[in-house]
């Protein structure tokens, strides 16, 4: 079981949370080219190691937060930041 | 807000437990019991923490207190659940602020809602959802939220008298399903419903 520590809610089974994903900076639709988005939306880097990504609590506090999580132990290393004190969305 | 059309529960009698099992219901000195509750009025408050409506509702995320006999649950940190009497409930939504990013829902018959009350009522959770139900994590007072028998429930512990005492509330459609699931996993510790 991979226990998911978040921020609002403490530590909950991975199954009250959804996965969003790796977490990345948007590229500005402005002024990103084609290249840029194609990387953006289908890209993954995927390393055998540190990952920072995004987490939903859908069942707890409903917020996205962003986590580094090492992909081959599965823990956490950080604590999670709110996206919101981010400034971005996921 | 119009006023309410007549209420009908999502809970169907006579009883009958997820496994099929009829259960019969039982007075209020049953040592543990299962009551429907889905015909109180719930209001559902979102409120941005720079509004008025915020501190006025003063009740932290994950507490709860009660106000002029209406219960203020923290659901999630800018959500709060208002549960009482419709007169007293209306009154105190009525005398929040709407200024700013303000929203209020009337979620009486959109959402179920169950009191589970016993001393082994944490140990029915504890069959059904992931959370910890010891004393020290979620004291008389404490809501939270998560998955009960995989279903998204606001859960506010509110002790009767010094009983432990659980309101769990669901979307309506998940009423049925979820009471049924709730007698079931109550029938080893001898679970009645109300």
């Amino acid at each position: 079981m991979l226990i998911v520590p978040c921020p609002n809610c403490g530590p909950r089974n991975a199954a009250d949370l959804r996965y969003v994903g790796e977490s990345r900076p948007r590229p500005d639709p402005n002024s990103a080219s084609a290249k840029e988005w194609r990387a953006y939306l289908y890209e993954r880097a995927n390393p055998a190691g540190m990952l920072r990504e995004t987490w939903y609590c859908r069942s707890g506090c409903r917020r996205y937060f962003v986590l580094e999580r090492d992909t081959v132990s599965n823990e956490f290393t950080n604590p999670p930041t709110p996206v919101a004190k981010l400034g971005k969305r996921p | 807000m119009a006023e309410s059309p007549a209420f009908e529960s999502p809970v169907s009698t006579p009883y009958v437990s997820y496994g099929g099992v009829p259960i019969e219901p039982s007075g209020p000195g049953s040592p543990l019991t299962l009551q429907d509750h889905s015909s109180t009025t719930k209001f559902i408050v979102r409120a941005g923490s720079e509004t008025n409506a915020f501190r006025q509702l003063s009740t932290p995320f994950a507490t709860s207190r009660t106000e002029d006999g209406v219960l203020i649950a923290g659901q999630r940190p800018d959500e709060w659940f208002l549960v009482g009497r419709e007169q007293a409930v209306r009154a105190l939504a009525g005398r929040l602020d709407r200024t700013g990013h303000v929203s209020l829902i009337d979620g009486t018959h959109g959402r179920a809602m169950f009191r589970l009350t016993g001393a082994g009522s944490a140990l029915v959770l504890e069959k059904l959802c992931g959370l910890d139900w010891n004393d020290h994590m979620t004291p008389d007072g404490a809501a939270v939220s998560g998955s009960v028998a995989k279903v998204t429930c606001d859960i506010v512990r509110n002790d009767l008298d010094g009983v432990p005492s659980y309101l769990i509330s669901c979307d309506r459609s998940f009423g049925q399903y979820l009471f049924d699931v709730i007698l079931d996993a109550g029938q080893e510790f001898g679970i009645q419903p109300l």
